[in-house]
């Protein structure tokens, strides 16, 4: 039986860089490496120019091509006798294997310099296993998904959908669907971030998996791996991300004179990576990035299935702001409405008498909107903004209740007058709040409606 | 960049080697060499490739004698590519088959630190193998970056 593209599936997945032998009209022959194979279809694989070199002026002289690729499990070579059939300068393919290289030019600082000229597609002809190429014959390691994984994974979507289905707020929705991932699919390192259509960043407001949470790091959008793929809105799936980095590196060192490296957030000596734009229809909505220290972590088959989850993900974080806004009123407050945080001026008083001796310095820059405490940065923006606003009117008036609605109608804050996403800069407020200074508190004490809660001393800095 | 530079780069240990070929009807072949070795800087050179594993390219270069030999380092990703004329296709001799088990025994420990286990590595055939001399005639950098393709000699 002869050997198909899905057969060896696993050889591209750019874990093991691939060789590929083309000739010039004269018959000289030229021999390469090429970091990986992307599988078109059943009949036809892609390579990536990035340069215009010597294989890429071989093709338009002789089509023919000669291609040896590695299974990284077995090790065990295949090799693929293709034909040039033509470059693809746009469209779906070449936007797939454009986002990668943007990604990691990013990262490496050649964003701009470092990309995808064309994407140059070829029939395949003939596969062959390379027999002998390895002493003993590769056991048998298939990689295709079993009827249990196959149950289990159906299991995980209807799981994730129950999550987002049933989630009362953002915060356990986000939680559920990172548990979700990590139950199900075995993604235990991951991250949730969301867009900011105000400042053109991405904030992580979940993660699973980290010592450290890492909530409140932001990115650029179009600024490494995650920034590239809510700039593209396109998913990306790095196998060996330490080599491509190499690899980028080395173009880095050639060319010289670059700008500087822009430091991945989340693991430092992740393998793997996939990151997944959260969008509904062009709107994008956040990214969600897993990683992984396993180069073979996230396969083919991920990248459908999640995109799948992340879709629901991203109307799921739709739901929650929708749901929000709409039982917001957006009227001036009245005096009924003032009377509803009226009592919370006692509260203040009565946890006033718990606060220990602690006292927590908060200090706000108003160049950039920045809130250290204990002068350690805590958070900025409108998350910023909305915790000095707390916290000056618990200094002045001892209030410690506050309503969404209220935060909505100050028009200081700086909050979008649509999809303003106040709950998520709660959560990353909250959440800020517990890591940094766990003894300062926002409480959910209604729907709409929240607590300050003040375990310390509080002295307020404005500079 | 000096010959000398592209010697001592080209030829130290743990560098990955391919080798490609051309038949007379344009068709390429390729194959992975285990080791590689010039005692002339350059002007000559003997590239290893596993008897098992070369069948098409050594029938090429019996047909056509062009060869182009690529060496790179796995972790660095300096690339030299040598383009010349076969002289002489032979059976490794038993005195180079310890040069081939030590270059080989080198390039595994280079992808051992890039996570590819050595016993992987080790399990590639290379014994027997063909030892192919090549008249050097042509050096390029294949170093990836803007100035891939230029030729040092």
């Amino acid at each position: 039986m002869s050997t198909r593209l899905a057969d060896i599936s696993r050889c591209f997945q750019g874990v093991i860089p691939s060789m590929v032998a083309t000739s010039d009209r004269n018959g000289t022959p030229n021999v390469t490496y090429v970091s990986q194979v992307y599988v078109v279809d059943e009949g036809h694989v892609a390579l990536s120019c990035q340069f215009f070199n010597k294989t890429r002026r071989n093709l338009d002289e002789n089509p023919r091509v000669c291609a040896e690729v590695y299974d990284p499990v077995t090790f065990q070579a295949y090799r693929l006798h293709l034909r040039f059939l033509r470059s693809e300068k746009t469209g779906p393919l070449f936007e797939t294997m454009a986002v990668r290289i943007e990604a990691i030019a990013s990262v490496t600082g050649m964003k701009g310099i470092f990309k995808l000229i064309a994407a140059d597609v070829f029939e395949v002809l003939r596969i062959e296993p390379v027999e002998g190429f390895l002493d003993t014959p590769p056991a048998d390691a298939c990689d295709s998904v079993s009827v249990d994984g196959l149950r289990s994974e159906i299991r995980g979507l209807q799981y994730v959908s129950e999550k987002i289905n049933r989630a009362a707020d953002l915060e356990s929705l986000l939680d559920g669907v990172l548990d979700a991932l990590d139950t199900y699919f075995g993604f235990s390192q991951t991250m949730v971030l969301l867009y900011d259509e105000c400042t053109k960043r991405l904030t992580t407001i979940a993660s699973r998996g980290y010592g450290e949470s890492g909530v409140g790091a932001e990115v650029a959008t179009g600024e490494g791996l995650i920034g590239t793929v809510a700039c593209e809105r396109r998913l990306l799936r790095i196998s060996r991300l330490e080599a491509e980095l190499r690899y980028g590196r080395a173009i880095r060192r050639e060319a010289g004179g670059m700008a500087p490296e822009v430091p991945l957030p989340g693991l430092p000596d992740a393998q793997s990576a996939l990151v997944i734009p959260l969008s509904i229809g062009d709107r994008l909505i956040g990214v969600l990035a897993a990683e992984d220290r396993d180069p073979l972590r996230f396969g083919e088959w991920h990248e459908a299935y999640l995109e799948v989850v992340g879709n629901q993900i991203a109307l799921g974080i739709d739901r929650m702001a929708d749901d929000d806004s709409s039982t917001a009123d957006r009227r001036p407050p009245t005096a009924d409405s003032t009377r509803d945080v009226a009592p919370a001026v006692e509260s203040a008083v009565e946890s006033a008498v718990d606060r220990d001796t602690r006292k927590r310095t908060f200090t706000f820059y108003r160049n950039d909107d920045c809130v250290f405490v204990d002068g350690d940065y805590l958070i900025r923006n409108v998350p910023g903004r909305i915790l000095w606003k707390l916290l000056n009117e618990w200094r002045s008036g001892g209030r410690t209740e506050f309503t969404n609605r209220e935060l909505r109608l100050d028009t200081n804050l700086g909050l979008p007058p649509v999809k303003d996403n106040l709950e998520s800069r709660l959560i990353l407020l909250r959440r800020r709040l517990d890591e940094k200074c766990p003894d300062v508190r926002l409480e959910p004490v209604a729907r709409g409606r929240f607590a300050l809660r003040l375990g310390s001393a509080v002295e307020l800095v404005e500079r | 960049m000096s010959t000398d530079r592209v010697r001592d780069l080209a030829l130290r240990d743990g560098m990955s080697v391919l080798v490609g070929t051309v038949d007379r009807a344009g068709v390429p072949a390729c194959c992975r060499a285990v080791a590689l070795q010039s005692d002339d800087d350059l002007a000559t050179l003997t590239v290893y490739v596993p008897v098992a594993t070369s069948r098409d390219v050594i029938a090429n270069v019996a047909s056509t004698k062009r060869v182009a030999v690529s060496t790179s380092h796995p972790i660095e990703n300096v690339s030299f590519q040598m383009k010349g004329s076969v002289r002489e296709v032979r059976l490794a001799r038993d005195d180079e088959a310890s040069f081939i088990e030590y270059r080989l025994g080198k390039f595994a420990e280079v992808l051992a630190e890039i996570g590819l286990p050595r016993r992987i590595t080790r399990s590639v055939n290379h014994s027997p193998a063909f030892a192919i001399e090549v008249a050097v005639e042509q050096i390029f950098d294949q170093t990836p970056g803007p100035k891939a393709g230029v030729a040092i000699q």
